[in-house]
């Protein structure tokens, strides 16, 4: 079962956590400079696998995808494969950048709400639920709408969130 | 969200971790008076607030409250309500939060059993929507995790197979992930779901009927194929021919089909299947062609440029190692994986080190540990110890000759002697103990190394160790009379730490004892030494110093007591260690009559002469597949550590004294165990230092007799003496002792420990009665058989275990109440009398359970006020005990306040009015007494003459305390 998905900036800030097996928020900030050290530490076109029994225990392994200022990070037991983990990385970020339309890291800074709106659909206590970035693209679509009708106040448009960008 | 994207704005505008916090603080402040009138907030309002408090959670600040408003969003009317709540109730609470339980029941054995109907229910409904029927299986998958119960009604199987038959690939997808779960738990109950899996394969393998959301860079759903050929490993073998043949032609298409092409992803995909599907051959074993086919792919896929697949490559070779008779042509591929283990990639060195680690042989253990000897001059430090340690072990297990033996942890010691553990200088020493051949090779080596400039102090311990027993078989060669052993180890004496002097210290004995005819000159150097260690500040150098310094006057008694070493027992010969008292008794008469001096080379080795070949089979190899390095050092920790042969560092040995003084000295290492057994090497040595340390009894058994042991001594026997006839192969991989008395004062946590399994313990008490739980989890992903749990009480509890299921199925864990009563004060202690059985071995622990005194206790705050009325109102003299305790170990008054309320008394300030003295509040039930109420005081004493207020801050400087105790007992 996937353990943790994270998304960690390259300045070592946590941009999403979420873990299928209960950490306690004690060990939250440990488990991102950990992870983070271990990553800023690997040079590029290296392979996308890192040991992290250290970390998660024995047994576990992390696959993550270095894209722009972010890592994408899952944690998992032996029970997956490594590729096919890899490719569920890929399939988070194409959805990712559906929804935003060529994501960068402000809007998922921003938006770290839709960011686990989204990583709802596709993972759930662990399991993968959505492999399909159309389908998941499908049911988050679905959510915004039933929230427009819910109230009156949207969601914020990607132009006004731009404004806080530094 | 607006709110949402202000308040991230203003965090990042913060310059620094100070102003961060005050926002946070501030907005948690703002949320908190929010939610303190619910009515005024609209599901919007609330929404905002949540995520915030998911924001500041992530951010690392503890979000201790509005989890009733997180809940109840829950069961607001509106999905996008729900949705919120479901997303931030996850992340916030788990399912052992008390609040979750209190609110939904949710998580326990009940609830999943309640809820289980229900889920099939929905996962089997055609008519229900897919993404329900997707969530169900998962739901499903869950509750089987927590209770496998939920699904063993008959018939799931047939339903099962029904299921597999679903079209919609979303829904097929969480319902293979509910079989997998399934058949790795029970897959004979799951044949008839077989075909149905090799069907699926065909389907996805051939492309048909795939929408194309599920193409994933035009490969049919990997994900489904990965795991669906995952559920297969699951099943010993295929037998149904049909099946089988099918299932194979789609393998073929797999591992044939598959090229490596410019598109990263879909070249990660692609082998993502490519790589499950070899999984899968291998372990159907198949046919030699097909698996020989394998071998080819991963010996190209190593060498390849993608360095994921030479990653994956690496490590499925490693697993392949297992499948007979493909070592040879794994073999072919040495030097490519050896030019792995200089990638530039950690991850995929790696796996090189695990893969050369599990191929070698007697063959090429050679080529294999030298090229292992000179990464380790590159390596990084990350690597080095693991390194160090699988070297050390392919050289002893498959060395051509001893000799290249004693030359590899040498240059091991030498190149990494920081990541060198003890136990393999240990090893080494043991080796050319026992290995007659080998002791003038190794001594000359010793004396090749100490003329190197810069020496790791390792190095400087094996040589001094190694020329101090078999310097003299060197004698006639040139730099080696015993003056110039003598005077090149000496230079190293100035720069070595306290362990390594005491060994040089023997040396400088043996060098001593060794010189016929006596050389007055270095005798006279070296009793200098002892003479100025005499007075060193570490007291087992002065005592070797000491007597060392007698021992030399003694002339020829020396020679008797400076013996050569004996041979090491063999491993097996470990148990002698723990010799029946009886057993000792009859070696220690029989030294009284042989001998009027210490004899210490006259302790008879268990198995001595055992030739040197079977000493090479003696390092249990970990299996090839998993090279753990915890099973390695665990077997490197069974190896028997050599001693520094010294006086025994118990007791005041002086050698006039006769036989009667060894029984004596015996009495004392009984009465008066060396502080238990601690793995420092300082500790080893004393533990280890010659037979008579042999002869006690071992030191482990003994209690370390401080803080809150004093109490429970008797207790403490009465478990050991359970303990000691242990006859377990596996052992805890905790310190069982110390885990009992953490828990002595906590109310969760780990008992108890081992490869196998962990018994962890929640504990609830109310008055005099208690409700244990004892988790019971299984680590291996074999079951665990024969599980029993016996609860041996005392007389003062009454206790009620529930059953304890005979198997405990794989990663799963099971829990266990035990209720408590108590019927009246007492020290003893329960113990929980527990086995299983793993493969053949039996496993039997005996273990302390914490019910202690103090558990019974219910802190208090009393005041002035309210106890002296109290306390003076009892005219009955028997109702009232006052006791006082003299001399307690003194404790700041801050350690001692934590103290008292771990163990669940109140301290109460006001009580007494010096600031000195702490006063604590408890009452105590039983069942015979009711509540008792007591009182402990702490009194600062012996500072005469210095007033509280001169020595600063009276609470930090550590008080001479004295406890006094006193209790009034009134039956309610």
């Amino acid at each position: 079962m996937i353990q943790a998905v994270m998304v960690i900036s390259t300045q070592a800030k946590p941009r999403l956590l979420k873990f299928y097996n209960f950490q306690s928020p004690e060990k939250h900030q440990d488990i991102v400079r950990g992870v983070f050290q271990l990553l800023s530490a690997r040079p590029d076109s290296v392979s996308n696998f890192v040991e992290v029994d250290g970390i998660f225990g024995p047994g576990t392994k992390m696959v993550y995808k270095h894209l722009a200022t972010l890592y994408f990070v899952f944690v998992f037991d032996s029970s997956e494969n490594e590729l096919a983990m890899l490719d569920l990385i890929q399939v988070f970020v194409e959805t990712l950048d559906k929804c935003f339309k060529n994501v960068c890291e402000l809007d998922i800074v921003f938006n770290f709400n839709k960011l686990h709106t989204i990583l709802d659909e596709m993972i759930l206590g662990g399991q993968v639920i959505e492999t399909s970035s159309e389908q998941i693209m499908k049911s988050v679509e679905e959510i915004g709408r039933l929230e427009k009708q819910s109230s009156t106040t949207s969601l914020i448009p990607k132009s006004i969130s731009d404004r806080f960008s530094r | 969200m607006r709110g949402l994207s202000v308040f991230i704005s203003d965090i990042r505008n913060c310059h620094n971790k100070e102003q961060e916090r005050l926002r946070v603080d501030k907005e948690l402040g703002n949320i908190r008076t929010r939610f303190k009138n619910e009515k005024g907030l609209s599901p919007y309002e609330k929404k905002k607030y949540v995520w915030k408090m998911l924001y500041i959670y992530m951010l690392g600040y503890d979000v201790d409250f509005g989890h009733m408003e997180t809940v109840s969003l829950i069961s607001a009317p509106k999905y996008p309500e729900k949705q919120v709540g479901y997303i931030v109730t996850s992340c916030l609470l788990n399912e052992n939060n008390d609040f979750l339980r209190m609110v939904g029941n949710i998580g326990g054995k009940e609830f999943s059993e309640s809820l289980a109907p229900d889920v099939q229910k929905l996962l089997i409904s055609s008519s229900c929507r897919p993404v329900v029927r997707k969530k169900a299986a998962l739901c499903l998958l869950r509750l089987y995790r927590k209770n496998p119960d939920v699904v063993n009604i008959d018939g799931w199987a047939d339903r099962m197979a029904q299921l597999l038959d679903e079209r919609d690939l979303g829904v097929l997808t969480s319902v293979m992930s509910l079989f997998v779960s399934l058949v790795s738990n029970n897959a004979e109950a799951y044949w008839n779901c077989l075909p149905k899996c090799v069907r699926i394969l065909e389907r996805l393998a051939r492309n048909q009927d795939i929408p194309q959301e599920y193409t994933y860079y035009g490969i049919p759903s990997p994900w489904l194929q990965v795991k669906t050929m995952r559920a297969l490993q699951y099943f010993p073998t295929i037998e149904d021919p049909n099946a089988r043949r099918a299932l194979f032609e789609v393998l073929q298409r797999i591992l044939m089909g598959t090229d490596v092409v410019k598109n990263v992803n879909k070249n990660n995909a692609s082998h993502a299947v490519l790589f499950e599907a070899l999984a899968l051959v291998m372990h159907l074993d198949a046919e030699k062609e097909m698996m020989s086919q394998c071998v080819a792919l991963l010996g190209k896929f190593i060498a390849v440029r993608e360095p994921n697949i030479r990653y994956l490559g690496l490590e499925n070779m490693t697993r392949m190692l297992l499948v007979t008779d493909v070592q040879d042509i794994i073999k072919r591929h040495q030097a490519q994986i050896i030019t792995s283990l200089k990638d530039p990639d950690i991850s995929i060195r790696r796996r090189a080190l695990d893969l050369l680690y599990g191929m070698c042989d007697i063959t090429n253990a050679k080529e294999i540990v030298e090229e292992l000897l000179q990464y380790l001059n590159t390596a990084e430090f990350a690597m080095r110890e693991e390194l160090s340690l699988k070297a050390a072990i392919l050289a002893e297990k498959f060395a051509p000759d001893l000799s290249w033996y004693v030359d590899v942890i040498l240059q091991l010691i030498d190149k990494a002697g920081d990541f060198v553990s003890d136990d393999i200088w240990y090893r080494v020493v043991q080796f050319v103990t026992n290995n007659e051949d080998l002791q003038s090779y190794a001594a000359a080596k010793a004396r090749e190394y100490l003329d190197k400039p810069a020496l790791h102090e390792t190095m400087v311990k094996v040589s001094a160790y190694l020329l101090g027993e078999y310097g003299h078989l060197l004698a006639r060669r040139p730099g080696c009379s015993p003056k110039e052993l003598f005077a090149i180890i000496n230079d190293k004496l100035p720069t070595v730490s306290t362990s390594t002097v005491a060994i040089l210290l023997s040396t400088y004995a043996k060098i001593l004892m060794h010189t016929q005819p006596p050389d007055v000159g270095l005798q006279q150097q070296i009793l200098t030494i002892f003479k100025k260690y005499e007075s060193y500040i570490d007291v087992e150098i002065q005592q070797r110093a000491v007597e060392y310094f007698e021992l030399s006057r003694k002339g020829s008694a020396l020679a008797d007591v400076l013996a050569e070493m004996p041979k090491f027992p063999e491993r097996e010969a470990e148990d002698a260690e723990v010799d029946t008292a009886e057993q000792s008794a009859i070696k220690l008469r029989s030294q009284q009559q042989t001998s009027s001096a210490l004899v210490v080379a006259d302790h008879p080795s268990a198995n001595g002469s055992a030739p040197a070949a079977n000493h090479l089979t003696l390092v249990k190899m970990p299996s090839q597949t998993v090279s753990d390095a915890q099973e390695i050092s665990a077997t490197y920790e069974e190896a028997p550590k050599p001693s520094v042969e010294a006086p025994n560092g118990n007791g005041p040995i002086e050698v006039e004294s006769k036989a009667t003084n060894i029984t004596e000295i015996n009495n004392e290492i009984k009465v008066e165990p060396p502080t238990s057994r601690s793995t420092s090497p300082a500790d080893l040595l004393a533990d280890l230092l010659g037979p008579l340390a042999i002869e006690g009894p071992p030191a482990a058994e003994l209690h370390p007799a401080q803080g809150l042991d004093a109490n429970q001594s008797p207790v403490g026997d009465l478990a050991l003496a359970t303990l000691e006839d242990q006859s377990n192969s596996v052992q805890p991989t905790v310190n069982v002792e110390e885990k009992f008395h953490i828990l002595c004062t906590k109310d969760s946590g780990v008992l108890y420990e081992d490869p196998h399994i962990q018994i962890g313990l929640k504990a609830e008490w109310r008055a005099h009665h208690g409700r244990l739980v004892l988790f019971l989890g299984n680590k291996n992903t074999s079951p665990l058989m024969s599980v029993r749990a016996l609860i041996l009480p005392p007389s003062h509890l009454k206790m009620e275990l529930s059953s304890v299921p005979d198997t405990i199925p794989p990663r799963a864990q099971v829990q266990v109440p035990l209720e408590v009563a108590n019927l009246r004060a007492s020290r003893d202690v329960a113990v929980l009398d527990f086995s299983y059985t793993f493969g053949t071995a039996l496993v039997d622990a005996k273990l302390r359970l914490p019910v202690v005194l103090n558990k019974f206790l219910q802190p208090i705050t009393l005041t002035p006020e309210e106890f002296f009325p109290q306390w003076k109102a009892l005219t009955v003299h028997s109702l009232k005990v006052q006791e006082v305790v003299k001399g307690v170990k003194p404790m700041p008054l801050p350690e001692m306040a934590n103290l008292f309320m771990s163990l669940h008394l109140a301290v109460a300030p006001g009580l007494d009015n010096n600031p000195n003295n702490l006063v604590a509040c408890t009452t105590f039930f039983s069942e015979a007494t009711r509540a008792m109420l007591c009182l402990v005081e702490g009194i600062h004493q012996g500072t005469f003459g210095r007033h509280p207020k001169d020595s600063g801050s009276p609470s930090s400087c550590p008080s001479t305390a004295t406890i006094a105790f006193c209790s009034t007992c009134h039956i309610q």
